[in-house]
């Protein structure tokens, strides 16, 4: 059966998204004639043509900025950042322009923001980045982080169509490596929701909450982790704004004791908020404390080696996991 | 109308007589993609020209004003496209907004006003008029200052009143204050936030979004001397400029940005130069002067509407009062003061209205009491306003389905498919990195 990258599924969404609505179009760097620097919009400007695959100069600020503006007459853009490391450039029009727009004067902002981020290959500081925390504190925007092929899919397609500024976030390192094969029939994802990746069976369970390329190092954690019958249920959030806090629930509920492991660095992680969710909702069902696996607080080092004891690894996972499981 | 040529500095950017283009018949020139504008327009009568330097005076360091400030200001000079009845309407529209500021502070200094005011005084020639140029279906972004082209759109008095005392009823139902309000179904209006030339790239994707929907139209906003300043102030207008998107910028060069004159802001001479870097039209008009404001106005928006690009229009005129109400703009020498108050907006277009007959003493004061008339009413409406329920401070932080039903504003984009394919294969190309 034929399978999917991650990168062909979003480019799918992308491209049944633009064929079914025409007021959807796309903005950014490089995204016409070379098709992106990953090729996520290759063949695009062919097809749609170069008024609805806009390349931009360098200019973050006026890449969402005009999105926002286009949006007001009722366009939906999608607007690609070369690397998320970049989104810094339009943080100012991102969380005080759009982010507030409909609280302020009524007016949605149905922008996709879109692009590359994580790391894992060996892109150095500023191409590795995963900047999705520093957005989860406005409220107004939504952050939308894909782990599989079969969701990248549909959730460009729910994105597109929220009428809300979405931040997507993609993770580069998947975008080759991990192939599925998906459904013929038109199918969406919606934004909110986790979804349990591995059902934990069996006496010993350990809950691991995740999200994005981390997923993977939580699977294989979990295979290792079987022959010594500690069973791991994994959730994968694919929504961090807004976090689905039944599924956070149900993961403390049913296992009783949580890892949170994210790529992005230990301190100000998502794994905090996630943490204080969990003492105010379900901390009668915890047995021990919520650990965290995340990555050095450092920036996001260059050489193979240095990366490699920057980014949380299965070894963290299955030690904390047997650490927690004998608490 | 007299034009500005380029100084010595860029003639020396003009291709010599040796490398001039090649010889091309009118029947198959192929123009150039990029285009140079080297003429900036100069629309006034008069070419102030004077220096503010801090010097140290004693022990206090001070602002200084160098230069002849004793000249008489010139007749307004009269507009090639307003008729009697238009230039009656924008009268109105700038006595408006001059008694709506007015009546602003009085609520202020009686305890009645949330926050801070933020006064146009001698800019209201430059917000109604350039606003007046628009059509009803093309956009507007106002800036602080710019309360009179609010006005023009449609907003009432009462409604920047009750954005001020923060009231239940007022446009952002006391979510925000002042002028940052907008209105994307009638008036067309993009509510400014309090960082500047961010409104810039946003109005020209309004453009691009009208565009896309087979439509060239105007799109204005505003930026400060000190406000264009800023890096999205740059990569707004010059994306503007790339994709030949329908932005009329105004300049509005009033020498002060809070307390930091022109001098410490930028080097270059006039701010309509900054057009030539970005391959766009400049003019430079003064900014007290109504006919001149909307003469430029109104070239730029028929450029846009061509779909020939943006235009930048510096104004020139001075802010007569401080940042805000709170700032009573004690750094501003005097004598500036002195000379831009001979050059009070509404008191040069009166004199210009009385003395074409286009307006009679009679109907002036008629004209003026029917201003306030209306003005008291909408501050009595406002004064007695409810101010929002607290709990109304939650809710609508996102538009949830079935809130906002989106549709394209002017038609539905058509666009026809180039090639009937299906998903092309995306080639694995290496990662690039820069």
């Amino acid at each position: 059966m034929p399978q999917t990258t991650y990168l062909e599924a979003i480019r799918q969404g992308l491209w049944e998204e633009m064929e079914r609505d025409p007021t959807v179009f796309c903005i950014g760097e490089d995204i016409g004639i070379y098709g992106g620097a990953f090729k996520v919009t290759e063949g695009f400007v062919d097809h749609f043509g170069p008024e609805r695959i806009i390349d931009t100069p360098i200019a973050e600020s006026a890449i969402v900025g005009s999105a926002f503006g286009a949006s007001l007459t009722g366009m939906r853009p999608v607007a690609e950042f070369q690397f998320m490391d970049f989104i810094g450039c339009a943080f100012n029009q991102i969380t005080n322009m759009l982010a507030k727009a409909h609280y302020r004067w009524g007016a949605p902002a149905p922008v996709v923001l879109r692009g590359p981020s994580g790391g894992g290959v060996h892109g150095g500081p500023f191409h590795s980045q995963n900047p999705e925390t520093y957005f989860i504190n406005t409220p107004g925007l939504k952050v939308v982080c894909p782990a599989t092929a079969h969701d990248a899919k549909g959730l460009i397609k729910s994105s597109i169509r929220d009428n809300n500024p979405v931040i997507f976030f993609e993770h580069k390192f998947l975008y080759r490596r991990i192939k599925e094969e998906l459904p013929a029939e038109n199918y969406v994802v919606p934004l909110g929701k986790a979804r349990v990746a591995r059902e934990a069976r069996g006496k010993r369970q350990i809950g691991v909450i995740t999200y994005a390329a981390m997923l993977y190092s939580a699977l294989e954690a979990a295979e290792l982790l079987a022959k010594e019958s500690i069973e791991l249920e994994v959730l994968d959030l694919r929504t961090l704004l807004p976090l689905d806090h039944q599924a956070i629930a149900e993961v403390v509920r049913k296992t009783n004791k949580v890892i949170i492991l994210h790529e992005h660095p230990r301190t100000g992680g998502i794994a905090g908020e996630i943490e204080a969710i969990i003492n105010e909702e379900a901390f009668d069902d915890l047995d021990g404390p919520i650990v965290r696996v995340a990555a050095q607080d450092t920036p996001v080092p260059f050489s193979p080696p240095l990366e490699e004891y920057f980014l949380p690894k299965v070894e963290d996972v299955v030690r904390e996991a047997r650490r927690l499981a004998a608490y | 109308m007299a034009s500005k040529k380029s100084s010595a500095a860029h003639n020396s950017r003009r291709p010599k007589a040796n490398q001039a283009a090649p010889k091309q018949s009118s029947r198959n020139h192929q123009p150039t993609c990029n285009q140079r504008t080297y003429e900036i327009l100069d629309y006034r009568l008069e070419r102030p020209d004077f220096c503010i330097e801090q010097v140290g005076d004693g022990d206090q360091v001070r602002y200084q004003v160098r230069g002849d400030l004793t000249a008489s200001p010139p007749p307004i000079r009269e507009s090639r496209y307003l008729s009697r009845a238009q230039c009656l309407e924008i009268y109105r529209w700038m006595l408006l907004n001059r008694r709506m500021e007015a009546a602003l502070e009085n609520l202020y200094k009686q305890g009645k006003v949330v926050g801070g005011v933020y006064f146009g005084l001698g800019q209201e020639a430059c917000s109604c008029a350039s606003a007046y140029a628009l059509k009803a279906d093309e956009w507007l972004g106002p800036m602080i200052r710019n309360q009179g082209s609010l006005l023009v759109r449609g907003f009432s008095a009462r409604d920047i009143m009750m954005q001020y005392m923060a009231k239940a009823g007022s446009p952002t139902g006391g979510r925000d204050a002042s002028s940052h309000f907008g209105d994307i179904e009638k008036r067309n209006v993009v509510a400014p936030i309090s960082t500047l030339g961010d409104l810039i790239p946003v109005l020209a994707g309004v453009a691009l979004g009208a565009r896309l929907q087979g439509r060239h139209i105007a799109v204005m906003t505003y930026i400060g001397d000190g406000g264009q300043s800023t890096g999205v102030t740059y990569e707004g207008l010059n994306f503007a400029a790339v994709q030949k998107l329908g932005l009329v910028l105004f300049v509005e060069n009033n020498v002060w940005a809070y307390s930091t004159p022109t001098a410490e802001q930028f080097l270059c001479r006039d701010l309509a130069e900054r057009a030539i870097g970005y391959g766009i039209p400049g003019v430079i008009v003064d900014g007290t002067d109504a006919c001149q404001v909307y003469d430029a106005a109104h070239e730029a928006c028929e450029r846009a509407r061509r779909g020939e690009g943006p235009t930048l229009i510096e104004a020139k005129m001075m802010r007569m009062k401080g940042h805000a109400i709170h700032d009573a703009a004690a750094y501003v020498p005097r004598e500036l003061f002195e000379y831009w108050t001979r050059r009070d907006p509404i008191a040069r277009f009166e004199g210009f209205l009385l003395e074409k007959g286009w307006l009679k003493v009679e109907e002036n004061r008629r004209l003026i009491a029917e201003v306030e008339r209306a003005l008291e009413q909408d501050r009595d409406y406002a004064v007695n306003s409810p101010m929002p329920e607290a709990r109304t401070a939650v809710g609508g932080v996102y538009c949830d389905p079935g809130c906002h039903d989106i549709k394209p504003k002017y038609a539905m984009p058509r666009h026809k498919a180039r090639k009937p394919t299906s998903t092309g294969k995306a080639s694995a190309a290496a990662v690039h990195l820069k």
